[in-house]
């Protein structure tokens, strides 16, 4: 890779650069430092930038533009050549600038200054990426598809032969269902779990169950989908779905909802606590003044003072649980179904973007474009969400502030 | 053991609400209050002042369990009222704090209507039995409290959103509500603008007539305008307790005499 | 008394009244719901890890076949001239036949015999893979030809699960894998000391294996391809994310800008996981040509997922340095940007460190995106040493889980809760170490 040896070769000129700039404004000094406006470091690490700044950027021109397809990746020493000579240019253009006036401390803190804005500005490129390349290949899809069909069709059969049909309410709805059994799971849990630890538990009670509630947080997804695959669904299927003659199926929403609420419990109990810790003692010195008792306290002032912001926090939970994925797929099954029965294995959105892009995709076909109007979906409904619940969260804090 | 006969045999016309034998209070290693002993008169209006950090609070706080919410602090020795040791293992700390109502240094109105702020005590504690009921303990403590013609046409508006004089007579209220005996105030005038610290004053006078009120502050010529009473603490220590003009005019130890006079505090 | 107290406070302090006793026992009920509440998390974390450990404990512990094996030269070696070339072409059924003689003769010598044992139940007993590996061994020292060594091979995965308790005589009626002779073989065998049971290590080092030798599967390729992975979240999302915080917290105007970036950031740590995945797909494999399945495209995505959460962190450990500190060196005239890397950086710095390493446990775990860009792809090849190895194609950790759990052999289930065990250990070392620095270096002001 000559680009990559340019790169080095250029690295090594800045180090020169360095080296070299702060002799030449020694130099300039003459007897006394301290004629310099800047230290010599400064003036160093100013040409040393200068040196490796173009050089970094035609690097980053040069893959871009391989990327697109607009150079041949066989030109290598062409776009190598162009670097190296970026680097000699400003190396002499640096060295050239070094005097006793030269405000080279000023100078190396504007490049640090873009440096930092540009990495600032990632954030916003990823998003724009996100929405792009969504929007990008959705449109293909809908080229392809009736976005009509898409979102109001009540069936979900792709087919490799084609004539699929791509309707997304089945997922919708699986989605949605094992999110409110979730939520129904870890709301009041994982609230109570935080009042208990901030209202009631004695320091030592605290000091072991908060880290335990904590650990629930720090296990990866996969690890409750492969929980939910070998031990809660056959456990459900075994005990409750065969008995009562409700389904044969191991897993079901019912298994991937008690999952996800168990992986919730922490994020909401951890938001609540927050959220509980923010309304101030004074109210709860009022209450309990008058005569409450703790649990009235809570449940008289304290909640209700908190209230917004636990409602923000059980809507950022559900955004969560609409784009968990690992549980999902190994948990509820991949039929497309619509039925009231919790014990029957459905299918959500995340699962069916996994199974349209994994394994070897035909991006021209609609059977495969459609995960990206799938994403699409999720990235808006989760998005909605979170903006809401932010809004709401920060409207919230800014009250006790 | 203690009983009532010896209460109402007790010092002049007046009852004893309130007496503290030998309390001690420890804030884990911290020694907060050496060894209190007191006795509080009922339709008094009683003034603990003291330099910051001597204890007049903690020892406030003591007379309703409120330390009972601080984790650390443990409490020796007895406090009763009206003969009863509230410390005894039988003693309800809700019921008590019923009985002996607070009002906070920070006006601390619940985020809910005025109504409901001056209403929650009786609801829960259950003191109307309907409706009408309910209604005429709010009017009544609200005019105990000084408030009524202030706020009788906005009774359903946020109790946030009054003054700071008036959220402070609305917490008043509010503790008046319950029908509590004795009334804790714990410096109810330090975050209010003189204005407002009048009227607060005034209403302390007024609640006199029905309540024992312990007030702690931190300000001697409040103490001088509204007490009968004036407790003088020191390093967790009651230094003098006595008539509130005896204890301004010729104070009997030399640290409150230097206290009054400002060479400490 | 007035007219302002009433009944209920006049009854001495001693005696609980109704209402008091009834307004108790909700509080006890509700304090109850609450410790419910802990206990149910707390009993769902040892379930989850029990079952975990449970499952997964298999996974370090292997049967091994224990035998001198007679390596015949005209079988290995037709030329008998010890080339490894001309060996190469030996083809690996030929060291299949030689590991089957040394089983006959490891069988005649025992002293029961097995009535209806089929050559079936013989050749069957050892893993396919005992061959493959055999012919490792000989082709790396060509010497070995003709002399009788001790070999350690694999047994079938049915009769390790035997030993593990997984199957049992009368499943394996049922099993067209395994049959109740071959087990009552394995039996003699163990007994014999031919068959052991004992640490299983290659399930560390080993790379994958396919759906018929679940016995030869490892971890091997999914750890390095995991550390490559966190090798370039480390180098982008930290100075990435450390600039970004710097610029957003210190210096960055309040403007509309700042405003969208700052709901941008908050937004993304928010966004599904899998949607990253989507993005990866487009952008760096479909618009940019990237290959599949390689780490440099995992990371690049994990980069781009961890990064909200290294700047929300990174951005909380700069607030946490009291103003005065920038005050105190802006006060001897110092530059701005001089305060903040003098001074404000290096205070921030252990806090920064934990928000990094957390994050890095996030991406270390996280599964869905990587499903989308080809992680799933069955690799046999170690990729090579970075930078180049970046490109190769691997696996990762979680989805090499994710894998063995589509599987349809039940001990790939146990491979599965193995390497979560593996993946477990290293989070919990990680977040053992952020807390470590946290109480190391935690400081208030």
């Amino acid at each position: 890779m000559p680009l990559s040896w340019a790169l080095i070769a250029s690295l090594l000129l800045a180090v020169a650069g360095y080296l070299i700039g702060r002799n030449r404004a020694l130099g300039a000094a003459g007897p006394d430092v301290r004629m310099l406006h800047s230290r010599p470091t400064y003036h160093g690490v100013s040409v040393a930038l200068t040196t490796f700044g173009p050089a970094a950027v035609i690097v980053v021109l040069a893959l871009l533009l391989r990327m697109t397809g607009q150079i041949d990746p066989t030109t290598g020493g062409v776009a190598g050549l162009a670097v190296l000579g970026g680097a000699i240019l400003g190396l002499g253009w640096g060295i050239s600038r070094i005097g006793a006036d030269f405000q080279a401390r000023s100078a190396v803190e504007r490049m640090v200054m873009s440096v930092l804005i540009i990495c600032s500005l990632i954030a916003i490129a990823t998003t724009v990426g996100i929405v792009l390349s969504l929007i990008f290949e959705t449109g293909s899809f809908f080229q392809k598809y009736s976005w009509h069909e898409f979102f109001f069709g009540l069936e979900w059969t792709p087919r490799f032969d084609g004539n699929s049909r791509l309707g997304m309410l089945p997922l919708l709805w699986g989605t949605l269902y094992i999110s409110f059994i979730a939520l129904v799971v870890a709301v009041p849990i994982g609230l109570f779990a935080a009042i208990y630890l901030s209202e009631y538990a004695s320091p030592r009670i605290r000091s072991f169950a908060k880290p335990m509630v904590e650990l629930l947080a720090g296990i990866p997804t996969i690890v409750y989908g492969l929980f939910a695959l070998i031990t809660v669904g056959p456990m459900l299927r075994d005990w409750i779905a065969q008995p009562l003659g409700l389904g044969n199926s191991a897993s079901s929403v019912l298994t991937a909802g008690l999952v996800m609420g168990i992986m919730l419990i922490p994020f909401v109990s951890s938001l609540s606590d927050d959220i509980i810790n923010a309304v101030p003692q004074s109210l709860r010195d009022a209450a309990l003044g008058l005569g409450s008792t703790p649990s009235e306290t809570v449940r008289q002032v304290v909640l209700p003072a908190a209230l917004p912001g636990i409602v923000g926090a059980v809507l950022l939970a559900a955004s969560r649980a609409i784009g968990e994925t690992m549980i999902v797929v190994l948990g509820a099954g991949a039929a497309a179904t619509m039925s009231l029965n919790p014990l029957e294995a459905m299918t959500t959105i995340t699962v069916k973007i996994v199974s349209q892009l994994t394994g070897d995709n035909d991006f021209s076909s609609p059977e495969t474009l459609v995960a990206f109007a799938l994403g699409l979906t999720l990235f808006v409904i989760t998005l909605c969400l979170n903006i809401v619940a932010l809004i709401i969260v920060r409207k919230y804090r800014e009250q006790y502030e | 053991m203690y009983d009532t006969t010896r209460t109402e045999s007790a010092v002049s016309q007046q009852d004893i609400k309130i007496s503290a034998r030998n309390v001690q209070v420890y804030y884990g290693e911290k020694h907060a209050i050496k060894d209190v002993n007191v006795e509080i008169l009922d339709k008094t209006v009683t003034a603990f002042i003291g330099p910051s950090g001597c204890g007049k609070s903690t020892f406030l706080r003591c007379i309703n369990r409120m330390n009972d919410t601080i984790d650390i602090a443990r409490i020796e020795g007895e406090i009763r009222i009206d003969g009863d040791d509230i410390y005894d293992r039988r003693v309800d700390p809700v019921q008590l704090r019923a009985k002996v109502g607070m009002v906070f240094q920070k006006p601390n109105p619940f985020p809910k209507s005025i109504f409901d702020n001056v209403a929650y005590g009786p609801r829960i504690h259950g003191l109307a039995r309907n409706k009408a009921e309910l209604d005429e303990i709010v009017e009544k403590s609200l005019r105990g409290a000084a408030l009524w013609s202030e706020v009788k046409d906005r009774l359903h508006e946020p109790g946030t959103g009054l003054s700071g004089g008036q959220q402070q007579r609305l917490c008043i209220a509010r503790a008046v509500a319950t029908a509590p005996e004795v009334l804790l105030m714990d410096e109810p005038c330090s975050a209010l603008d003189p204005i407002a610290t009048g009227q607060v004053e005034e209403l302390i006078d007024q609640l006199r007539e029905q309540f024992s009120v312990v007030i702690v502050t931190h300000s001697m010529q409040q103490a001088a305008r509204v007490s009968q009473k004036t407790a003088f603490f020191h390093l967790g220590n009651l230094v003098e307790y006595g008539d509130t003009d005896d204890i301004f005019t010729k104070p009997s130890d030399s640290r409150t005499e230097a206290y009054i006079s400002g060479r400490i505090g | 008394m007035t007219d302002m107290s009433n009944h209920a406070s006049r009854i001495s302090l001693f005696e609980v009244d109704p209402r008091t006793r009834r307004r108790n026992a909700a509080e006890k009920r509700f304090r109850a719901y609450g410790a419910t509440a802990i206990c149910i998390a707390v009993i769902a974390l040892v379930l989850l890890v029990g079952t975990i450990l449970r499952d997964g404990s298999g996974a370090f512990r292997q049967t091994y076949l224990s035998m001198p094996v007679a390596l015949s030269a005209e079988k290995l070696d037709p030329k008998g001239n010890r080339d490894p070339a001309e060996m190469s072409k030996v083809l690996t059924l030929a060291y299949g036949r030689v590991l089957d003689d040394a089983l006959d003769a490891a069988v005649a010598q025992m002293d029961t015999q097995i009535e209806g044992l089929s050559e079936k139940d013989m050749t069957g007993l050892v893993s396919k893979e005992a061959s493959a590996q055999l012919r490792d061994r000989v082709l790396a020292d060509p010497e070995l030809v003709g002399q009788t060594v001790d070999v350690n091979v694999l047994v079938n995965g049915r009769i390790d699960g035997y030993f593990k308790g997984r199957v049992s005589k009368e499943s394996a009626e049922r099993d067209s894998n395994t049959s109740p002779q071959q087990l009552m073989l394995a039996d003699a065998l163990a007994e014999d000391g031919v068959l052991v049971t004992r640490f299983n290590r290659e399930f560390i080092t080993n790379p994958d294996a396919s759906d018929q030798r679940p016995e030869a599967a490892g971890v091997g390729i999914a750890i390095l391809g995991s550390l490559y992975m966190m090798l370039v979240v480390l180098f982008l999302s930290v100075p990435i994310g450390v600039a970004a915080s710097i610029y957003l917290e210190e210096f960055a105007p309040k403007n509309r800008l700042t405003d969208i970036i700052e709901v941008n950031i908050s937004n993304l740590a928010a966004v599904p996981s899998i949607v990253f995945g989507i993005l990866g797909l487009a952008v760096f494999i479909n618009f940019a040509g990237l290959p599949q399945s390689a780490p440099i495209v995992g990371g690049l995505v994990l980069t781009l997922m961890t990064l909200p959460t290294i700047i929300i962190s990174t951005r909380a450990a700069l607030k946490a340095v009291p103003p005065s500190i920038r005050d105190a060196a802006l006060g001897v005239g110092a530059s701005k940007m001089q305060s903040v890397f003098h001074h404000v950086l290096p205070l921030a710095m252990p806090g920064i460190m934990t928000g990094t390493i957390l994050g890095l446990a996030q991406a270390l775990g996280e599964t869905a995106p990587l499903l989308l860009i080809g992680m799933v792809a069955f690799v046999r090849e170690f990729p090579a040493a970075p930078p180049e190895g970046l490109f190769d194609p691997a696996s990762a950790l979680p989805v090499q889980v994710y894998n063995w759990t589509q599987r349809s052999d039940p001990a790939f289930v146990e491979r599965a809760s193995g390497a979560i065990i593996i993946l477990l250990i290293f989070l919990l070392c990680m977040n053992l170490l952020a807390i470590f620095l946290r109480r190391k270096f935690e400081r208030r002001w």
